[in-house]
């Protein structure tokens, strides 16, 4: 069953065609990975999605809704969350403080069932030793969690992970890659963009490749991995074979 | 039309002296996203300098320039580098807060120790117009006008031909780059911090050749200075002198046409809606945050 | 801080401020106090937007000055009863936030600064324009508008600490509310914020609305109180810098910073503004600048994070 669609996504940055025409389709409770070189628009694609950006031609559709050029705000309300690269947490605030304003604005309940949402979620990610820490202290892939967390908390159906494992080693890869499936036991949706091939090659049920803002090849991950363009656009690009 | 005319050239002179003080103001937001709030206190000490240098010293104001040049090159320097900098990294609120502290110290120092009284630097040529058809161009406008488009014209050379102009805007358009190619960015932003004060220290001093000045003065032109470069697009130097010009003359025939109170409040009406429609200035080259 | 033991607290204060009037406080005393409150109430206000949101306004004082012309221009000329016309006025003041912040809240930092001054400075000289301009008798200019006689400053006294406690306790409220949970999003991260689900334009509309109210109503008050008054006088920029300067001094973003901030810096300005007059200003810049590079967090803010601080260990 298809949850989230997108047709003829195309976006323009002046004279640069960010993404050209994109078609992508997505089932419920499908892991669906996105890789390209840096720059072929993968970015540029999630944030149409989420609302960022409206798209100069194409439809995003979610749950057979038409949802291009809506407000980031309302599009999370309806279902999809989109973590970012560069991690924002809500630094001044508690770690419990940040999911519980997902609860709160993403979900809307009211301040006692998000309270108790959050510090379910928080024990589920993982961080429930650090529920009182002010955000903007702790380490890196704590953040990346958070991320996660605050995603989770809106109530998203459909959470998008923009390079949400950067920067993390190989064991704090398996324990991230570990915690996806469990939200997808979940019922719940995920498109996760990485450079990390391994990563991404593991836990996707399906790979699109973009490169130039054009999507190039889709399939398996074995189907995609042996694919002669996808080969070719990686070709002198930076890859980590973890 | 001649009243039109000479109201048009009024203003173009005004707007030539408006972007010569406010160039600076530019070039402080384009390299260190500082907003400056005691802009218009360097437009007054400059002013001052010459004030003084003429009436104690009998100076002619016009070549008391370099002094004004040097001085507020150095009260600039030193500001920047010693205060100004430790918040140089943090939020632009910091920024604007502390330069407005800043403010405060100046323009009510100043006060203290020159009192409120208005004051002007009168020559033996100051009355001196040059007549072209009934249109009437006071002499030191002109020469005012003349030594404005220098500064912006130098300032502008200085940033595009210099080895220090590159370093500055190298740190303008990527600090860390900057950095790591071993620019001392700190002292990059002391020196354009220097540059900045300099140029609207002798702003400054021009304009004490025929407008009234007074320690309060500051505030009214910091506020000018925000118009014509968010007219002119934030950061973008060549702009101040378009944002001048236009603002000169709006201001110009608003007074002329409709009220000179009016004019006030046409400047900060413009000003609104600009930073609504086009923050990016009417070139659209401003730096938009 | 236990809840409960500072819920007492305040109850204990709020007491004592309402009787101590009565236990022979001089005129003075009374008068200095009543000041006190609505800096409080006014700084409370300019909090309510930048400190939570982080926006910062330097225009707050265009709406104190539409709520002061408003009221004055309803008692002078229409007879309106007190009451009544300040509420009005804050109620307009409200209204003209909304065309005002629409536009200007999706402007980031340092412009919103400037579109906001831009505004107060415009409103002053609209309004000591538009008779001669328009040829009309209606906001009398520079000569300004006087209000019917006032009661004494006791009255003032209280109308303030109403006032006061009004704010302080919205700001007490919106900390706790999803309202101030969303607001303070938006302060730490806008763009995450929005894409948390917080609808980040109602969020900032809202609170620079409530705010504009406030402010409207003081301004109100604060007319009747003055009984002359003149676009000088109610739009000046001055009255913004201290609101800035108060909440910067006591903590921009914490419930009492505005009370610790308005209260210590009026006591400077009463013990200084006879003798040096300009001291006090000159004194103000500097705390400005002294604050800003050693205890951005004002007094409070540092407080509260040194406490945070403790408590986070003890946990541990």
């Amino acid at each position: 069953m298809t949850i989230l669609e997108g047709r003829n996504v195309t976006k323009y940055f002046g004279a640069l065609t960010a993404v050209n025409g994109v078609h992508f389709s997505v089932k419920r409770g499908e892991i669906l990975g996105m890789i390209g070189p840096n720059g072929a628009g993968k970015s540029t694609l999630f944030n149409v999605i989420a609302g960022v950006y409206r798209p100069d031609q194409g439809e995003v559709i979610l749950s057979g809704k038409d949802i291009s050029g809506w407000k980031p705000h309302r599009i999370c309300r309806a279902g999809i969350a989109k973590t970012s690269q560069i991690v924002q947490p809500f630094t001044q605030m508690t770690v419990f403080e940040n999911v519980l304003v997902g609860g709160l604005h993403g979900k809307g309940l009211p301040i006692s069932g998000a309270t108790k949402e959050a510090k379910e979620i928080l024990e589920f990610v993982g961080l429930g030793g650090l529920v009182e820490m002010p955000s903007g202290s702790i380490p890196v892939p704590a953040r990346r969690r958070l991320e996660l967390a605050r995603a989770l908390a809106t109530g998203a159906e459909v959470i998008l992970l923009d390079e949400n494992m950067a920067g993390l080693n190989p064991t704090e890869i398996e324990e991230v890659l570990k915690l996806l499936r469990e939200i997808r036991k979940q019922g719940k949706t995920l498109i996760v963009v990485e450079h990390i091939m391994r990563a991404v090659m593991g836990i996707s049920d399906r790979i699109i490749v973009l490169n130039y803002g054009e999507k190039i090849a889709e399939g398996t991950p074995s189907e995609v991995a042996n694919n002669e363009k996808v080969i070719e656009a990686y070709l002198g690009a930076k890859i980590c074979f973890a | 039309m001649q009243l039109f005319i000479q109201s048009l050239i009024t203003g173009i002179l005004l707007g030539g002296v408006y972007a010569a003080y406010s160039a600076g103001f530019s070039l402080i937001f384009g390299v260190m996203g500082v907003v400056n709030i005691f802009h218009g206190e360097l437009v007054m000490l400059g002013a001052f300098v010459t004030y003084w240098m003429f009436t104690l010293l009998k100076i002619d104001p016009f070549l008391t320039i370099p002094f004004s040049l040097v001085s507020m090159f150095v009260f600039g320097f030193l500001v920047q580098r010693y205060v100004i900098n430790r918040v140089v990294e943090a939020p632009p609120m910091i920024s604007y807060i502390l330069t407005f502290g800043i403010h405060l110290i100046i323009a009510y120092s100043a006060l203290w120790v020159w009192t409120a009284d208005f004051r002007t630097v009168t020559t033996s040529y100051s009355g001196f117009n040059a007549d072209i058809g009934g249109i009437i161009i006071p002499y030191a406008r002109l020469a005012t006008f003349g030594l404005a488009l220098i500064v912006v014209v130098g300032l502008y050379i200085l940033l595009y031909k210099s080895d220090v102009g590159r370093a500055i805007q190298a740190t303008a358009q990527d600090k860390e780059v900057a950095r790591l190619m071993g620019v001392k960015v700190h002292r990059i932003y002391a020196i354009t911090f220097g540059i900045g004060a300099a140029i609207t220290g002798v702003a400054g001093s021009l304009i004490a050749t025929y407008f009234i000045i007074y320690p309060q003065m500051g505030l009214p032109y910091t506020i000018i200075a925000f118009c014509v470069v968010v007219l002119g697009g934030m950061g973008y130097i060549p702009g101040a002198l378009w944002g001048g010009l236009v603002l000169g003359v709006v201001q110009s025939l608003t007074a002329t046409y409709l009220n000179s109170g009016l004019s006030g409040a046409f400047s900060f009406i413009l000003l609104f809606v600009m930073l609504i429609v086009r923050p990016a200035g009417i070139v659209g080259k401003g730096i938009v945050e | 801080m236990n809840r409960k033991l500072a819920a007492l607290i305040a109850a204990a204060v709020v007491l004592v401020l309402l009787i101590v009037p009565n236990l022979g406080l001089t005129g003075y005393m009374v008068r200095l106090l009543a000041i006190i409150f609505l800096w409080i109430g006014k700084t409370g206000c300019w909090n309510m937007v930048a400190g939570y949101t982080g926006y910062i306004d330097f225009g707050a004082v265009g709406y104190f000055g539409i709520g002061s012309y408003v009221t004055a221009l309803l008692m002078a000329k229409a007879q309106v009863p007190f009451l009544v016309s300040i509420l009005i006025g804050g109620i307009v003041s409200g209204l003209i936030a909304i065309p005002i912040g629409l536009p200007t809240l999706r402007l980031k930092g340092a412009y919103f600064g400037i579109a906001t001054l831009a505004f107060a400075e415009a409103m002053k000289q609209i309004i000591l324009e538009f008779d001669k301009t328009a040829g009309v008798n209606f906001f009398d200019g520079p000569h300004g508008i006087t209000l019917p006689m006032g009661p004494g400053n006791l009255f003032f006294y209280y109308l303030g600490l109403v006032v006061m406690l009004a704010v302080v306790g919205i700001t007490y409220w919106i900390e706790r509310s999803k309202f101030g949970y969303g607001l303070r999003a938006i302060r730490e991260a806008e763009h995450a914020a929005e894409l948390s689900g917080v609808d980040t334009l109602k969020a900032k509309i809202g609170a620079y609305v409530l705010s504009a109210f406030f402010l409207g109503v003081i301004g109100g008050i604060e007319a009747y109180w003055l009984t002359y008054i003149t676009p000088h006088m109610v739009f000046d920029v001055l009255i913004t810098i201290q609101m800035v300067v108060m909440a910067l001094l006591g903590g921009i973003g914490t419930l009492f910073g505005p009370v610790v901030g308005a209260a210590f810096l009026t006591i400077i300005y009463e013990v200084l503004h006879r003798d040096f007059q300009y001291t006090y200003a000159i004194i103000v810049g500097f705390i400005v600048v002294v604050v800003v590079i050693l205890m951005p967090k004002g007094i409070v803010g540092t407080l509260n994070t040194k406490l945070g601080k403790h408590r986070v260990k003890q946990a541990q």
